[in-house]
């Protein structure tokens, strides 16, 4: 496999803040990679340094092999769809969709029509007087249109209903699979895309603290409850991510275990559950920051 | 895969485009008002002379039509147009992957091209004004003393003015997207200091006489010639202050 994007040691500061602090990572060719982390950890500038939009303070970027910042090469075969895009005062839909034809060479304009459709975007309204999912709708468009071979949705769907989320999740897979290429989808909603998602990286306070393929996180904890002496009797030394209790029931979250050691817990009376990339995302960035995972929860 | 395109495109003309995709707020509505400021203009114009019975009265109000600054409008409303396109139009082509020099350099040239076109559109009105006896009631608003005596002055002259008021205004709206209100109230506090400060100086040295004969013996052509250099300043200012902006919502 080879690599679309690879950072070394890459640190943004403001200020005292490092908004991305000593990160390393790859994004391979040719998958969908999650981006995810709590408002705030990074995720918006990260991407902004990986399209040359901001600059980095130490450290590399290699986009197709080279420095992003201010290169039109490299640029013309990225799209950035960003939550909060601003657009021209006096642009309708149809200005949008019309002139994003002239900046990526790979769009396509009738997926954009058909997708308008889809999404019941009005063409000819103007963008301000659109509703907010509107608005997100007409980013979607644009960046699954653009068929760009680096793409980024970054919270892309503020104001989408689940209607539209769907239809979200299904044309991108759809036209991922007729048009592979790298996509990274920064979001909140990570139950709803972890069907989708090839590829995790969590950032948190700036740092990667998770980067790696999505099939392997899921099997990484399990949920273990039962009588509270029995969970303690069996979770031994085992490093404990997580615990809830209510009386003399508990429930554990601990890391993988294999099929002898389910077996075991079985037998002492103990439900093993599956744990949901959300649940273990919270567990992991919220181990520094004592923060609840309804916190988390009410961001999504 | 979308296979990687590594041919460089012209990346330049596509951002003049973008500026003009949709050509209403730049093109068709500064004309509506223009025409209809004229229209409504010449109509009042009438009605004052309609209205003044005595012959010498009516020959001292048609002297008074010679000085319709109304004209100006297009200037200012350029200046929004301008401010407009940094503030706006940046962020939306950075998503597009635009580079900030190739914006930059789009930019510049989408405002020559609609300096020319303006400045073409009022010379030919200004020289109807003219064939018609000041739209026949002696009235001027594109042929005033101050845009110059021939078409060809005027032509120069609306120009200029369009191109300092384009690149003026985006140097502006620049240092905005760049550092925000305190980056605009810092500038404008150091630009007060700087006229005050040359004005007490021209004061103290008693130096506003060569000034003023400095603009009579340049003329009103000359003067405006060197109206360009400050455009030409402004429009590199400019774009060394995007050249590390960040696009923030």
């Amino acid at each position: 496999m080879s690599a679309v994007v690879e950072v070394e040691g890459l640190t943004r500061r403001f200020g005292s803040l490092a908004a991305v602090n000593d990160a390393t990572f790859r994004v391979e060719q040719n998958q969908i990679y999650g981006l995810l982390g709590r408002n705030g950890a990074g995720k918006t500038t990260l991407m902004q340094l990986l399209t040359g939009q901001e600059f980095a303070t130490a450290g590399s970027i290699r986009v197709f092999g080279e420095n992003p910042v201010e290169n039109a090469p490299v640029l013309q075969n990225t799209c950035f769809i960003k939550e909060s895009q601003k657009y021209p005062e006096d642009f309708q839909p149809r200005h949008v969709f019309t002139s994003a034809a002239w900046f990526f060479p790979h769009w396509d304009a009738d997926f954009a029509a058909r997708l308008a459709t889809e999404f019941r975007v009005p063409l000819t309204r103007k963008m301000k007087k659109l509703s907010r999912g509107q608005v997100s709708a007409v980013g979607v468009i644009v960046g699954l249109a653009s068929r760009a071979p680096l793409t980024f949705f970054d919270e892309p769907y503020l104001g989408l209903d689940a209607v539209a989320r769907q239809l979200f999740y299904d044309r991108l897979l759809e036209d991922f699979s007729e048009h592979p290429r790298s996509i990274i989808l920064s979001t909140h909603l990570i139950d709803e895309v972890s069907n989708l998602l090839e590829h995790v990286l969590v950032i948190d306070e700036g740092r990667i603290i998770i980067d790696a393929p999505a099939d392997d996180l899921r099997g990484s904890v399990t949920n273990v409850v039962g009588a509270a002496s029995a969970v303690d009797a069996f979770i031994g030394t085992r490093e404990v991510l997580h615990r809830d209790g209510i009386g003399g029931l508990a429930s554990v979250t601990i890391g993988a275990l294999s099929p002898a050691e389910q077996a075991a817990a079985r037998t002492a009376g103990l439900e093993l559950s599956p744990v949901s990339l959300q649940q273990l995302i919270i567990r992991r960035t919220s181990e520094n920051t004592q923060t609840t995972e309804n916190e988390m929860e009410k961001s999504a | 895969m979308s296979a990687v395109e590594a041919r460089p495109r012209n990346r330049v003309l596509p951002v003049v485009r973008l500026h003009l995709a949709n050509p209403w707020t730049t093109i068709t509505f500064p004309w509506i008002v223009m025409l209809t400021i004229l229209a409504l203009t010449v109509l009042v114009w009438m009605l004052i002379l309609a209205n003044i019975p005595d012959p010498t009265d009516r020959m001292n109000a048609r002297e008074g039509f010679g000085y319709s600054g109304s004209s100006g409008f297009i200037f200012v409303y350029m200046i929004v147009v301008a401010v407009q396109s940094i503030n706006t139009m940046f962020p939306f082509a950075q998503g597009y992957g635009v580079t900030r020099r190739n914006f930059a350099l789009g930019t510049g040239l989408y405002f020559v091209l609609l300096s020319a076109f303006y400045s073409v559109g009022l010379t030919v009105l200004s020289i109807i004004e003219d064939a018609t006896g000041g739209w026949g009631v002696g009235g001027s608003l594109f042929s005033v003393g101050y845009f110059g005596d021939t078409p060809a002055q005027r032509l120069f002259v609306f120009f200029a003015i369009l191109v300092l008021f384009f690149f003026s205004g985006s140097a502006i709206a620049a240092i905005y997207v760049r550092w925000k209100a305190f980056g605009i109230t810092t500038f404008f506090i150091a630009l007060g200091f700087v006229i005050v400060g040359l004005g007490a100086l021209l004061t103290l040295v008693e130096g506003w006489d060569e000034v003023f004969s400095w603009f009579a013996t340049t003329g009103l052509v000359g003067s405006f010639a060197w109206s360009l250099v400050v455009s030409a300043l402004a429009a590199v200012g400019g774009y060394a202050v995007l050249r590390r902006v960040t696009p923030k919502n």
